[in-house]
């Protein structure tokens, strides 16, 4: 597996403009518009601002890009005799790398959002409380992080998919819930939730995102475990 | 399609473009259309053309030829041989459609329920299995201390696949008896020895 093996199926995956640029930056512009538009109807502005949860779009637009790449050009790049490790290093490199640009602007927009006054309508859209709050880095790093799971576990969950069926992502997902269940069940029998919600509340939001990090490397792991074998 | 051409290109050092759209042109390739949205022959055609422009070391056709007519499927094996002999490369062709590639192969492997049942160069396949036709009785007293493929008879005629070679001796003897002797199709050869694969007795002596 070669550098220039991994570029070339990321350059494969760009082959398909639409989705990386005006699927996801299309339907965000979108909603911020709807957004806007509602606010600066609504009469009387309330003391504290306008909150919205609308970015959340863009999330939900990564994850629906991981399941895609997932298989998208699997096939084709197998008849070129790509192997199945090298496409999804390629994948996850090219998204990867994406992600950063993406987290950029939308800290970019973040930053533009606080100059402006939230629009000049007071709304806060990039600016969501606790979650993307503080310096831009770190603001920056959040984002870049999210965006970077959300994709790898639309990745794996599309992985999951065409390697074992229905059936098999049923279990997938019931693993997962089995998983914090059983969190669950232990804190609960532990007595240990006041402790748990102490952590929470001490945690600051660079921690978090390393959590959150640490997390999408085992996604990560696991959709390359997975790939290995994929029928297409 | 243009970008399917275009992204394969990228792959194979020894890509030629020059070759890719002659190919297109002889095929009749529509490149503006999306690849969803052609028929299954120019699929082939699209992942024919890929094969052959990418002037790879090793290529692998699995098939190539299905949806396309006859036409272009001789357009396919003329390109391949054309080729093959500008720029000598390993070329591996899965196929069942026999007879049309016969005469393209050098080595052919047979393969019966996941068993190798034929595993030789294709010039010592020619002459492996003969069809001794004639009378039945003559026929029979023949091939009496022969492996016989198979039998066909009709009336007092008969026919039987024998597996070969068969020396002067046996083909002069041959014409004393009437009989007629005749290679048999490397088709018929294959169909012949996969209904006797299951004594692998003839998968041995077969295998060069």
């Amino acid at each position: 597996m070669t550098t220039a093996a991994v570029a070339r199926v990321a350059r494969l995956h760009l082959v398909d403009r639409f989705s990386y640029t005006w699927l996801v930056w299309g339907v965000l512009a979108f909603t911020f518009a709807v957004n806007l538009a509602i606010f600066a109807v609504i009469p009387t502005r309330p003391p504290e601002g306008y909150y919205t949860g609308a970015l959340i779009t863009i999330y939900i637009f990564m994850a629906v890009i991981g399941v895609q790449a997932a298989t998208r050009f699997l096939p084709f790049a197998l008849t070129l005799g790509v192997s199945r490790r090298t496409y999804y290093v390629g994948t996850v490199a090219l998204v990867v790398g994406l992600c950063l640009i993406y987290a950029a602007a939308l800290t970019a927009l973040w930053g533009l959002e606080g100059l402006t006054d939230g629009w000049w309508l007071d709304v806060h859209f990039f600016r969501v409380p606790w979650v993307l709050d503080g310096p831009w880095p770190q603001v920056w790093f959040t984002n870049f992080v999210l965006l970077s799971m959300v994709f790898l576990f639309g990745l794996w969950s599309g992985l999951i998919y065409r390697r074992y069926a229905l059936i098999g992502s049923v279990a997938f997902y019931a693993a997962i819930t089995l998983v914090v269940l059983v969190a669950a069940l232990l804190i609960t029998w532990r007595q240990a939730w006041p402790r748990v919600w102490q952590f929470l509340v001490e945690l600051n939001m660079l921690d978090a995102s390393l959590l959150v990090a640490a997390v999408g490397v085992i996604i990560a792991l696991g959709g390359f475990l997975t790939i290995r074998r994929i029928t297409v | 399609m243009k970008r399917v051409l275009e992204a394969a290109s990228w792959f194979y050092p020894n890509w030629n473009a020059e070759l890719a759209a002659d190919l297109v042109e002889e095929f009749e390739l529509p490149m503006n259309r999306p690849v969803k949205k052609v028929s299954r022959g120019m699929h082939s055609a699209v992942g024919i053309v890929i094969g052959l422009a990418s002037r790879a070391q090793i290529t692998l056709f699995d098939e190539p030829y299905l949806g396309l007519d006859a036409v272009a499927r001789q357009v396919f094996y003329d390109r391949l041989l054309a080729d093959y002999s500008e720029h000598p490369r390993t070329v591996l062709l899965s196929t069942h459609l026999i007879d049309e590639v016969a005469n393209l192969l050098e080595h052919v492997v047979v393969i019966n329920r996941g068993r190798i049942v034929v595993d030789a160069a294709a010039d010592d396949l020619r002459g492996r299995a003969l069809t001794i036709s004639g009378r039945a009785s003559a026929v029979d007293e023949f091939t009496a201390h022969r492996h016989v493929l198979a039998r066909q008879g009709i009336g007092s005629l008969a026919s039987a696949t024998v597996a070969g070679p068969l020396d002067d001796v046996a083909r002069a003897r041959a014409r004393e008896m009437n009989l007629q002797v005749e290679p048999v199709s490397l088709q018929e050869f294959v169909v012949r020895t996969a209904a006797d694969s299951a004594s692998t007795d003839v998968a041995d002596r077969i295998s060069a």
